[in-house]
């Protein structure tokens, strides 16, 4: 039965390929939609992220306490041996180290005296474990204006008008000096491999990014790092995860004294995030589920059309003395056949494009004179598993809806009126 | 009736006056026990960190206060970190980068070596009796020993700090405390000097201690292994050329 | 042309239902674009109108020296600018500072403001008002950062003019909350006067704001920036979350035109008797064609109506209330309110609409087209073609 049915579709052009057409379109707008609107309103959160919470965040308590001022003396200790045994014993996270510092930039002349200077801040990231999680995390490929990534430990970007307002040119060496973890002024030479714009003016102005293990040498933090972030392997934010991994990290260190003491946050614990994640979950919630009504509504009109311009051929089965009954469940199997197909298809379509948009994004980078590290000049969507199910509300129902409803106008028929539905 | 009150106060004033030395006399008595022509110390820095304790060795040439040379022994890290100050310049070498850094203005706040003092306690070059008017103000024993209390107050504008107390060992001349004050009285910071030896004829302190008293901590321990002086310090050695070496 | 749209207002009043679901579709695609273009705008002009209110005046007169992104030029930038000179501005002089809240050490900037100012909202009558020995006031994320709260007193230590220390406590007497944070984080607000005397810096500014009356001239060793740079480079990033927006709408508006492609498609298929009796009524193809594309588009009206229904209580609402985002710019030092309230410009919603109608003609018009080539015998008859 079902097959004849699939024939009939497949043959008759008329019952599948506009309506299959169409709500292939439908369900892959959808599944579209509400992937993009999941990345555009996760945008910040993703941000926030990339940049400064991380999904969960390790910090010792007293830098958690005074983290805005970024007291490197009060970095977690035995950090490469906490990292090591997080990536055992949670691998499902990403774990990564960084450091932010202070100093000064000071750029040499030909006899080695100083030509400028400036207030410099320093980002410390992985860049030559061979993992480039980081270097794609914080986009630092697009936001390049010149050079390239830094490929050993002397190499470093720094901030495009830093570079202008000191003069300076890829291959130059800059001294850079800082303090250690321990207070003592400290000093580094790092040759400037290329410049990159953050999209903020305080930081294109000051910012030098090195590699982690070049900066703990440099600062004096072997073993140590101000913060160790975890990033879900996921690529996005889950709360319930993160909630997993925090209560269990942190269910180790309940009974320590310790004032440097590793304590795990969310992201959800960061920044005032918490609030902001709850609203961005109302507020897609209600926006797909709009949308889903709204594709309903267009999907039943297409089941509903799909049904009404078929009476004709109703009324010739009829004639021939099908039974109504018969007519109208098989009118359904179709319904739910084209409804099928045309949802799969849809949702092939909407979650590959959901997924290349999640991957490569929509770069609009022409808009703000170049890619930028902080501000994202890439619109992504987010890709979550919901999305493969969706679709099939407005697809699959709304489609079957409609013919069921049209349908019906199959048992209103009175034989005596067919031909006139016969009539050529 | 103004006439008798003042006739009444001078005796008081002239026996408080008789009662203490001229301060200017107790200072230079003291610059004579701790300035020389030349000065040749090794010396350890303990620092008192918040999670770890610290040593740094060095060993400095000074000849006058203007002149002076510093090099870092120990720990590794600061191994070859070498300083050199020439009346207000003050330039610093790093083995790792191979250059040398004039510090100014914002740099010379930082702390040495993660010290409490600041690159600039270690730039002032002139005489204390230069830069303060000092009195006597009272006698105060300190651990067993009588020590004049000496207020100085600044006569010129250009000083970090505005007023200074220092208690002088009435006997061998050395200074046992010092405290520095803001400009409105409140007390910045505490030096206590202790473990004085005889060194030839002169009294000296082997140890110093230095607190930030606005700061949580302990302070910097300052202590001297070796010290010598008057001994000729060829001239290279105050010159940009020797940092490199 | 006026009959084709009597006829497809009369053609789409009797379809009822159908015609009122599609432009249903249509009307939200309508109300969520200048809903959101509304809220961006709103929030550029929130932005804008905070960075004036708070931190740019009518822009900043600022000391040669004196670079606001460079730290080390607070110690020099800063200059005496003849009083005649000093009309319609208010003076700031900015010098650097630590704080010791709970024996913590905290760098800061003491920031000297003309305590009878009225340019910006920094709460200065608080300065004037009160008897303390050295009254400040310091923004929220300061006070949350220092864990200062008003009433506290905290211990500064400054230098003066030659370099010597000072200290002294400073009794917070007001703290303030704002959306901007180039006027929050690490700074102490004091009154400019009491910075002078502390410093010994007598009628020394390190820049002044300007108010709207000020008519910026070449002043030897100062440099005018103006309101509009200021406001440049916020404008830009705020603008960028408008293509995102873009994309999502069009997404939308897909979808309504997606719903009257179909209806079109449908009712040219099932209405063909009608087009051969237009024919034969002596109506030219082309005539038709233009009915049915009337018919279409007029769902855009339609929806344009019908959005207007619901959507202008509701986006005055939204206008009214405003949208509450908990989350600060203050990481990227974008200024960023809590609740934004967005505006609707009779540009945008005009363009929206121009915007709406337009497309949904070219989608009508696609189906339409079909009608040209039909045999209108044929049509008469209702073979389907």
């Amino acid at each position: 039965m079902i097959k004849f049915i699939f024939k009939a579709i497949l043959r008759d052009k008329n019952r599948s390929l506009l309506p299959v057409m169409i709500i292939s379109i439908g369900v892959f707008l959808t599944i579209f939609f509400s992937g993009f609107l999941g990345g555009m309103m996760g945008d910040i959160v993703d941000q926030t992220a990339r940049f400064e919470t991380g999904h969960v965040k390790i910090m010792s308590k007293a830098y958690a306490e005074n983290k805005d001022q970024l007291p490197n003396d009060l970095a977690l200790l035995n950090a490469d041996s906490l990292t090591k045994a997080l990536k055992t014993e949670y691998p499902d996270f990403d774990w990564v180290q960084r450091i932010k510092f202070g100093g000064i930039v000071d750029a040499p002349d030909g006899n080695g005296d100083s030509k400028g200077q400036g207030a410099a801040s320093g980002l410390a990231i992985d860049f030559l474990s061979g993992n480039d999680s980081e270097i794609k995390r914080l986009n630092i490929e697009s936001s390049m204006v010149s050079g390239h990534i830094p490929e050993n430990k002397q190499e470093a970007l720094i901030g495009h008008i830093l570079a202008e307002n000191l003069k300076l040119s890829i291959g130059d060496t800059i001294t850079f000096m800082g303090t250690t973890m321990y207070g003592s002024m400290t000093f580094t030479n790092y040759i400037i491999s290329g410049t990159v714009r953050f999209g903020v003016a305080a930081m294109d102005r000051g910012t030098v990014v090195v590699d982690i293990t070049a900066a703990k040498n440099f600062l004096d933090m072997n073993d140590a790092a101000s913060e160790i972030l975890g990033y879900d392997n996921a690529g996005i934010y889950s709360d319930d995860r993160a909630k997993t991994i925090t209560d269990s990290f942190n269910a180790k260190y309940t009974n320590s004294t310790d004032e440097y003491a590793p304590i795990m946050l969310r992201l959800k614990d960061q920044n005032s995030m918490g609030t902001y994640l709850d609203l961005v979950d109302v507020a897609s919630g209600i926006f797909v589920s709009i949308f889903i009504i709204i594709m309903s509504i267009v999907l039943w009109n297409t089941g509903l059309i799909a049904g009404l311009r078929r009476y004709q051929e109703f009324g010739i089965r009829l004639a021939l003395g099908e039974e109504k009954g018969h007519i109208y469940r098989t009118l359904l199997l179709e319904a739910v056949l084209v409804g099928v197909i045309g949802s799969v298809i849809g949702t092939i379509i909407g979650v590959t494009a959901t997924l290349l948009m999640q991957v490569y994004g929509i770069d609009i980078s022409g808009m703000m004179d170049g890619g930028t590290m902080i501000m994202p000049t890439v619109i992504r969507a987010k890709f979550s598993y919901n999305l493969l199910y969706l679709g099939f509300i407005p697809g699959l129902v709304a489609m079957v809806l409609g013919n069921l409803l049209s349908g019906l106008a199959i048992y209103k028929r009175q034989t005596a009126t067919l031909f006139k539905e016969l009539e050529v | 009736m103004k006439s008798i009150l003042t006739m009444a106060l001078i005796p008081v004033i002239i026996t408080s006056m008789l009662n203490f030395p001229d301060a200017g006399e107790i200072i230079e008595k003291v610059d004579k026990n701790m300035r020389a022509k030349t000065q040749i110390m090794e010396s350890k820095m303990i620092i008192h960190g918040k999670r770890n304790e610290r040593e740094v060795v060095s060993k400095s040439y000074s000849e006058g206060t203007s002149k002076s040379f510093t090099e870092y022994l120990s720990p590794e890290r600061e191994k070859g970190t070498k300083m050199l100050k020439l009346d207000d310049k003050l330039w610093i070498y790093s083995p790792e980068t191979d250059r040398t850094i004039q510090l100014s203005g914002h740099m010379l706040k930082q702390s040495v070596m993660g010290s409490d003092l600041s690159y600039e306690d270690m730039m002032e070059n002139r005489k204390l009796t230069e830069m303060y008017d000092a009195k006597v103000i009272a006698e105060e024993t300190i651990d067993g020993r009588k020590t004049w209390v000496l207020e100085l107050n600044a006569k010129v504008v250009d000083v970090p700090y505005h007023k200074r107390k220092m208690w002088i060992d009435q006997e061998r001349f050395v200074p046992l405390k010092e405290e520095l004050y803001a400009k409105s009285g409140q007390l910045l910071k505490k030096t206590t000097l202790s473990n004085i030896k005889q060194i030839g004829n002169r009294w000296f302190p082997m140890k110093v201690n230095y607190k930030d008293m606005l700061n949580d901590g302990k302070g910097t321990d300052y202590i001297l292994i070796d010290v010598k002086f008057d001994e000729t310090i060829p001239e290279y050695i105050f010159s940009k050329a020797s940092l490199k070496k | 042309m006026r009959i084709a749209f009597q006829l497809a207002y009369k053609n789409l009043m009797g379809a009822g239902l159908r015609t009122w679901l599609n432009a249903g579709v249509l009307s939200f695609a309508f109300v969520v674009m200048i809903f959101f273009n509304g809220l961006i705008d709103g929030w550029n002009q929130q932005a804008s109108i905070d960075g004036v209110n708070w931190d740019y005046g009518n822009g900043h007169l600022l000391n040669n020296e004196y670079d606001p992104f460079d730290p080390f030029s607070i110690e020099n930038g800063h200059g005496i600018l003849p009083k005649d000179k000093q009309k319609d501005l208010s003076s700031v002089l900015i010098r650097a500072a630590t704080i010791y809240p709970d024996g913590r050490m905290m760098s800061a900037q003491l920031k000297g403001i003309d305590a009878n100012q009225t340019v910006v909202k920094i709460p200065t009558d608080l300065l004037l008002k009160s008897d303390a020995e050295i009254p400040a006031v310091i923004g929220e994320r300061m006070a949350n950062s220092a864990k200062l709260e008003v009433g506290d007193q905290v211990l500064v230590r400054w230098r003066d003019q030659n370099g010597t220390f000072d200290a002294a406590n400073i009794t917070i007497v007001g703290i303030f909350e704002t959306n901007v944070p180039s006027v929050d984080g690490g700074q102490i607000w004091i009154s400019i006067e009491k910075l002078w005397t502390m410093t010994g810096l007598e009628n020394h500014v390190s820049y002044f704001i300007a108010n709207d009356n000020y008519t910026s001239g070449n002043i030897e060793g100062w440099n005018f920036e103006t309101q509009e740079s200021f406001l440049a480079e916020q404008a830009k990033i705020i603008n960028m979350k408008k293509t995102s927006g873009a994309i999502m709408y069009l997404v939308l508006l897909a979808i309504g035109l997606l719903a009257i492609f179909d209806t079109q498609v449908l009712s040219i298929f099932r209405r063909q008797k009608e087009i051969g009796t237009y024919i034969a009524l002596g109506m030219t193809r082309f005539q038709v064609v233009r009915l049915f594309t009337a018919e279409g588009s007029m769902y855009s009206l339609f929806a344009a109506v019908l959005g207007s229904l619901y959507g202008i209580p509701l986006l005055w609402y939204f206008a009214v209330k405003g949208i509450t985002f908990p989350i600060s710019g203050d990481s990227v030092g974008i200024i960023m309110a809590n609740t934004m309230y967005p505006i609707y410009g009779i540009g945008l919603v005009l363009g929206t609409i121009l915007l709406v109608i337009i497309s949904a003609t070219i989608v009508s018009f696609l189906p339409a087209r079909k009608i040209a080539k039909m045999d209108p015998v044929q049509a008469l008859k209702g073979k389907i073609q």
